[in-house]
């Protein structure tokens, strides 16, 4: 039996809600991709107000697919740009939750996402979507600051 | 006495912190306002102004009435009418059983437990009959779901099940006159008639920057909850009507929905569940907690009692279990609705309000912080057992062996 030789990531998952954390994450993720040949996928995730009330609901929904699908354009005029194959989607959910079965589902070898800074009531009432990721996920997570 | 744009400036005030601290604890904008509405009552009362928010003063009644009626009425027009025409007979099964179980046994548990009067008890079981439409297709789209047939005749019995309560509300308390009769027959043509006048209405007339889509949808809204009232009904009623028969239409037309939801979001609906919130009393749940305890016990306990079976009568298996237990949470406002309703006829006492609107809250807010707080990866649990494995394999994704 040989050591195994670690030839890079093929399919790399960012965690995208378009803000300033998230961005940095998809920078970092688009090097890698182009570096080492693999396949993007950004999953961008609407979480729904808890408890949801239909109207609200429903233009919560519409609200986060136009600014989700917005905020794809750009980055798929980057991964244009670099030669990446590139996949987007967008979920509704809980945010970690869902990252982390966009994973399992398409087989990530390597999920990465931005660190936001919240504060320690908002950690304690909703916890932290990177810490949940990383708990959970069953492939490598990449926490960009 | 505050004149009218301090009272306006302070409760506009609490809707936009209502609203901040509905982002920062991603909570829906509804609850929140119920609970600033409550406690901001609870501080003006006691500390600042004997009326506290002054919530009767009759342009807030006004705009929050307005309110409930364009909520309900696109809560309505939410409705998929393909999906209702293929599922309507197990979404009817699912939705009347979702219905009359908590109907009858939350009016049985008030009238004998609680010891509740007739009228008082009946509105307990309106108001706790309700079902949330949104609750069940967020977590239908969170699982990925709500394409699947069973997902749809959920959805679909959660209409039928906010239409018995609307129906119920709108005619329970009714005296049933002759105005009644005039009510019904007028509703008929007008349900009847709408779906086809509109789209031509709108196409002839429709697309100008007066917004004639609004004032006809809101003429139709008001001249209905008009009749109702005059007829002793409920003006929801008509709305949630008006909603579903124009759900293949008006319910189509995304631009119009969406400005008639910033008028609603932006100005209505923040009047109508601060002023809900403001007539709870915080004296009367802490003076009697386990009211609430038995009335959401029972309202959990009569749900599931009456809506498994019919889930299971039609041979849904396997997810069932979990899809069921949706339809367990009250919508806030079809809830709030009968509760507010129950108080401003004097069929409930402030105290019996207090516990009906605490009680809907909970059943809509326990479910949602058990879920949180022991943060389940549902999409992970069937891979538990092999979860070693599993991560086993993915340290090396990409590795090749060298031989």
């Amino acid at each position: 039996m040989g050591s195994a030789v670690f030839v890079g990531f093929q399919k790399i998952l960012v965690a995208f809600d378009a803000s300033p954390h998230a961005e940095r994450a998809l920078d970092v993720a688009l090097s890698m991709a182009a570096d080492m040949n693999a396949k993007l996928f950004v999953v961008a995730v609407i979480r729904p107000p808890e408890p949801a009330e239909s109207a609200e609901f429903n233009a919560v929904l519409e609200d986060g697919r136009e600014r989700f699908e917005r905020s794809f354009a750009p980055v798929r005029e980057r991964a244009k740009l670099k030669g990446i194959e590139l996949e987007t989607e967008i979920a509704v959910g809980h945010p970690a939750e869902q990252i982390i079965h966009k994973a399992d589902t398409i087989q990530a070898s390597l999920i990465v996402m931005g660190k936001r800074s919240h504060t320690i009531l908002h950690r304690w009432m909703l916890g932290s979507n990177s810490e949940r990721v990383l708990k959970y996920a069953s492939c490598p997570v990449m926490i960009v600051h | 006495m505050m004149n009218t744009w301090a009272l306006s400036a302070l409760w506009v005030g609490l809707a936009l912190a209502a609203t901040l601290l509905a982002i920062w604890f991603k909570i829906s904008t509804a609850l929140s306002e119920i609970v600033v509405g409550t406690v901001a009552q609870l501080v003006i009362g006691a500390f600042l102004a004997p009326g506290g928010l002054l919530g009767n003063t009759q342009w807030i009644a006004f705009l929050a009435g307005t309110g409930a009626i364009v909520l309900t009425f696109l809560a309505g027009a939410e409705l998929d009418p393909v999906i209702f025409k293929t599922k309507w007979r197990e979404a009817s099964v699912i939705g009347l059983a979702g219905f009359f179980g908590p109907f009858f046994g939350c009016a049985a548990i008030a009238h004998y437990v609680l010891h509740w009067a007739m009228m008082p008890s009946w509105l307990c079981g309106v108001a706790l009959s309700t079902t949330s439409v949104a609750v069940v297709y967020a977590v239908m789209l969170e699982l990925g779901f709500n394409v699947t047939e069973y997902g749809k005749s959920i959805l679909a019995a959660c209409f039928i099940n906010d239409l018995g309560t609307v129906i119920a509300l709108g005619l329970i308390f009714s005296p049933f006159t002759f105005k009644t009769l005039i009510f019904v027959v007028v509703s008929i043509a007008v349900f009847a008639a709408l779906p086809f006048l509109t789209p031509w209405f709108f196409r002839k007339y429709g697309g100008r920057v007066s917004e004639l889509e609004a004032k006809y949808i809101l003429f139709f809204l008001f001249a209905m909850g008009g009749l109702a009232l005059w007829a002793g009904s409920e003006a929801v009623l008509p709305a949630y009507m008006i909603g579903m028969v124009l759900a293949g239409t008006v319910g189509k037309d995304h631009s119009l929905i969406r400005r008639l939801r910033t008028l609603t979001f932006g100005l209505l609906t923040p009047f109508y569940f601060i002023r809900a919130g403001s007539f709870v009393s915080v004296p009367a749940i802490v003076a009697a907690p386990l009211t609430l305890l038995v009335l959401f016990l029972a309202k959990s306990t009569f749900k599931a009692a009456v809506v498994y079976p019919a889930v299971r009568l039609h041979r849904y298996e396997g997810n069932s279990g979990a899809y069921y237990t949706l339809m367990m949470s009250t919508g806030l406002t079809f809830g709030t609705i009968s509760a507010l309703f129950g108080l401003n006829h004097q069929i409930i006492t402030q105290a019996q309000y207090s516990y009906l609107v605490g009680t809907v809250i909970a059943s809509a807010v326990i479910p949602t912080i058990i879920a949180n707080s022991f943060f389940l990866p549902r999409h992970l649990l069937p891979h538990a057992q092999t979860s070693k494995k599993t991560e086993q394999s993915v340290q090396r994704p990409v590795a090749a062996e060298e031989s």
